[in-house]
């Protein structure tokens, strides 16, 4: 599915994830009898059903969890994949666009936050091998810190996809002409996207101005204990 | 965008016992290096790495049917079970990927072997998706390479020490032909299937693209791998292989019993398990090494006496009180002709290259005394690797005896030297003491002329 670059406008593209494999984000956030489970994953759309049963009755082994969350992840997963899939089927305009990512995690005792520019158009992108070397650069001996960066990267992936995605259906419902269309991918970016153009023209240079250094490097903090502590008692009573 | 660690299951009020090792880190952390996350006061953990591990805690098990296992290497019954990372289909879920799963998840439970893993706590801390990580969780899981420590691993019961180095080598012999001869398709063997790992008893259905099988339950619940459909798989009827073959591991059994009830064809029938006595003896008659010591048609009314003879032929050398020729022989006979010539054989070239640095011919003979013995009692299709074992050795001997023969004509021949040298010596002095008698004589000649000439001239 690789577009030439110099269109702008390209055919549109049935939706999906702009990435390599096609993975979903799941987010799991269930209480049953007092037994809380949030989780966070990458899902494969295309495993079978039984899969996700599978999956389900194993992690409420594992974990050992009440029996009653069996059916609770079951529906919220399938709920998920419901959603991915119904938007699975339309188009999406990908243009030129270049999305700045921004990641601010808390893992465990890791907290990270980076920011970084990622090509919608490069559906061969990876964000797990990104996540892998994210880590092994940094350093990161957490495991768990990965896979939060790819499902972060995947999450915001995601959100733009189905942005472009409404926005492609609300073009088709101005019933615009194919040139006023050209413009709208770039224009009615999510604000966020970066002009090509603009950024890569002859008369700016391709490297980054100085004082924008400081935003686009990673900043990795280690928190002790009570930090950590007090963290999830602040956003404990955030959430209820 | 501030997340919460996805990871988090903390509860309220009630606390979720969560066996995942990442929640137990009490030791504040307010230096940069971070130590491994492992539990502090979880055993130390025996990596591979050059941490000196407890003594205990040193030895990882592995059964030996997952000898391919090998950190940088993927193996072909890998690209087998898991063809999805190495079809090509997608670019990024290549064998690295694969190999980076495999060897995260295998690190991971190495960290502390003697606690089993769960398929949570993996992908927890891998990058990818769950699905496929799954997948190759439970590879690993089935072919022991994490969460098998020996008392869970051995099945069977293991009664004495024949049968308990049998038993650690018995899933060898299961484990292969359930796990290889499925994606084989093998006619014989039972059918496992490839997904709930059950056996397939009455139908199982094959699907020919992958070489997989499944049982008839996972086949209707659609539990089959990704990119599969229905229509890929063929239905083959079972029902009445089950009950005709006897699968290896069933045979073991039998023989394993055998050693120990003798004829209690009951116990035996116990001990495998799923056979009636009649089907346990009829089997036991057929088994091929029999033929090999008797040499006379088996006959079923002779049943009690013949079978005493077949178990002491069974291990000819039980009554050797050896217990390690014992279990040769019934490994031997186990493993099979070919496979007994072939490790005899070696055995006695290695054997026979150690004494040759000796040079010793007694320990030869005894040595191949001894070898001889050892493969004759494996049976009389060895008796090629015995007959060149003699006939080497005997060209030893003779190697020998030319050498010493020579030697000693050797010493002949200088000692008969030394004397013809001295006969020389002896002839040469001969001659000049003749010399010199002569010029005496000559001498005495003159003197008498001389005494001659003075007497004449005086008269």
């Amino acid at each position: 599915m690789k577009s030439p670059a110099s269109a702008s406008w390209k055919a549109p593209l049935k939706f999906r994830m702009p990435t390599a494999e096609n993975l979903i984000p799941i987010r799991l956030d269930i209480e049953v009898d007092g037994q809380r489970y949030k989780d966070a994953f990458t899902w494969n759309p295309y495993d079978p059903d039984s899969e996700l049963v599978m999956f389900a009755k194993r992690t409420v082994k594992d974990l050992k969890l009440a029996p009653g969350f069996l059916p609770q992840i079951v529906q919220s997963i399938q709920s998920q994949l419901a959603t991915f899939q119904s938007y699975e089927g339309q188009d999406m305009y990908v243009g030129d666009k270049i999305v700045p990512i921004k990641l601010d995690l808390r893992v465990n005792h890791t907290v990270i936050r980076d920011q970084f520019l990622w090509d919608l158009n490069n559906f061969d992108s990876d964000p797990e091998e990104f996540a892998r070397t994210l880590c092994k650069d940094l350093g990161i001996e957490d495991p768990e810190v990965g896979p939060a960066i790819a499902l972060a990267i995947r999450e915001q992936l995601y959100e733009i996809a189905i942005q472009n995605v409404t926005s492609a259906r609300e073009n088709r419902i101005n019933k615009k002409g194919r040139r006023a269309a050209e413009h709208f991918p770039i224009s009615k970016a999510s604000g966020a996207a970066l002009d090509l153009m603009k950024l890569f023209s002859f008369r700016s240079s391709v490297v980054r101005k100085r004082k924008e250094w400081d935003n686009y490097k990673p900043i990795l903090d280690l928190l002790s204990n009570e930090d950590v502590d007090a963290l999830e008692a602040k956003e404990e009573r955030s959430g209820r | 965008m501030a997340e919460k660690s996805p990871v988090k299951e903390a509860a309220s009020s009630e606390s979720v016992p969560i066996s995942n090792s990442v929640q137990l880190k009490p030791s504040p952390q307010f230096s940069a290096k971070f130590t491994t996350p492992t539990p502090p006061n979880s055993d130390v953990p025996s990596t591979p790495t050059n941490r000196p591990p407890p003594v205990d805690a040193d030895v990882i098990h592995v059964p030996s049917y997952s000898r391919w296992f090998s950190w940088d290497k993927i193996d072909s019954c890998e690209s087998r079970f898991l063809p999805e990372f190495f079809d090509g289909r997608s670019p990024s879920k290549g064998p690295s990927l694969y190999m980076y799963y495999r060897n995260s998840i295998i690190k991971l439970f190495r960290e502390n072997p003697s606690r089993k893993i769960t398929f949570t706590d993996a992908r927890r801390n891998l990058v990818g998706d769950v699905g496929s990580i799954r997948r190759v969780f439970d590879f690993l899981d089935h072919w022991g390479l994490i969460n098998y420590s020996a008392s869970s691993a051995l099945s069977k019961p293991s009664k004495d020490t024949a049968s308990n180095i049998k038993s650690s080598d018995s899933p060898s012999l299961e484990s292969p032909s359930t796990a290889a001869p499925t994606p084989k398709q093998s006619s014989t063997s039972r059918r496992f299937c490839g997904a709930c790992k059950s056996l397939c008893t009455i139908a199982c259905f094959v699907c020919d693209k992958y070489d997989s099988t499944l049982c008839a339950r996972c086949y209707v619940r659609g539990n089959f791998r990704v990119g599969l459909s229905n229509a890929d798989f063929r239905r083959v009827e079972i029902s009445d292989e089950a009950n005709a073959d006897w699968s290896e591991k069933e045979t073991l059994l039998l023989l394993e019993a055998t050693m120990h009830y003798g004829d209690d064809w009951k116990k035996v029938a116990q001990h495998v398990g799923g056979r009636t006595e009649k089907d346990c003896v009829a089997h036991f008659v057929k088994l091929p090494f029999g033929e090999e010591y008797l040499g006379h048609p088996l006959l079923d009314d002779a049943e009690s006496g013949f079978e005493t003879n077949k178990r002491v032929r069974l291990t000819p050398l039980s009554d050797a009180s050896n217990p390690i020729m014992a279990q040769a022989a019934f490994l031997s006979a186990l493993a099979g002709v070919e496979i007994a010539e072939a490790a005899a054989q070696a055995a006695v070239n290695i054997l026979s290259k150690v004494d040759d640095t000796t040079a010793s011919r007694g320990d030869n003979g005894s040595l191949e005394r001894n070898s001889r013995q050892e493969i004759s009692s494996n049976g009389d299709t060895n008796q090629n690797a015995s007959e060149r074992a003699y006939a080497d050795a005997n060209s030893q001997l003779n190697k020998e005896e030319e050498d010493i023969g020579r030697a000693i004509t050797e010493i002949t021949e200088v000692q008969m030297k030394e004397i013809q040298d001295k006969i020389l010596r002896f002839e040469e002095m001969d001659l000049l003491v003749e010399k010199e008698r002569q010029q005496l004589e000559s001498m005495k000649n003159l003197l008498f002329i001389d005494q001659l000439n003075l007497s004449f001239r005086r008269n």
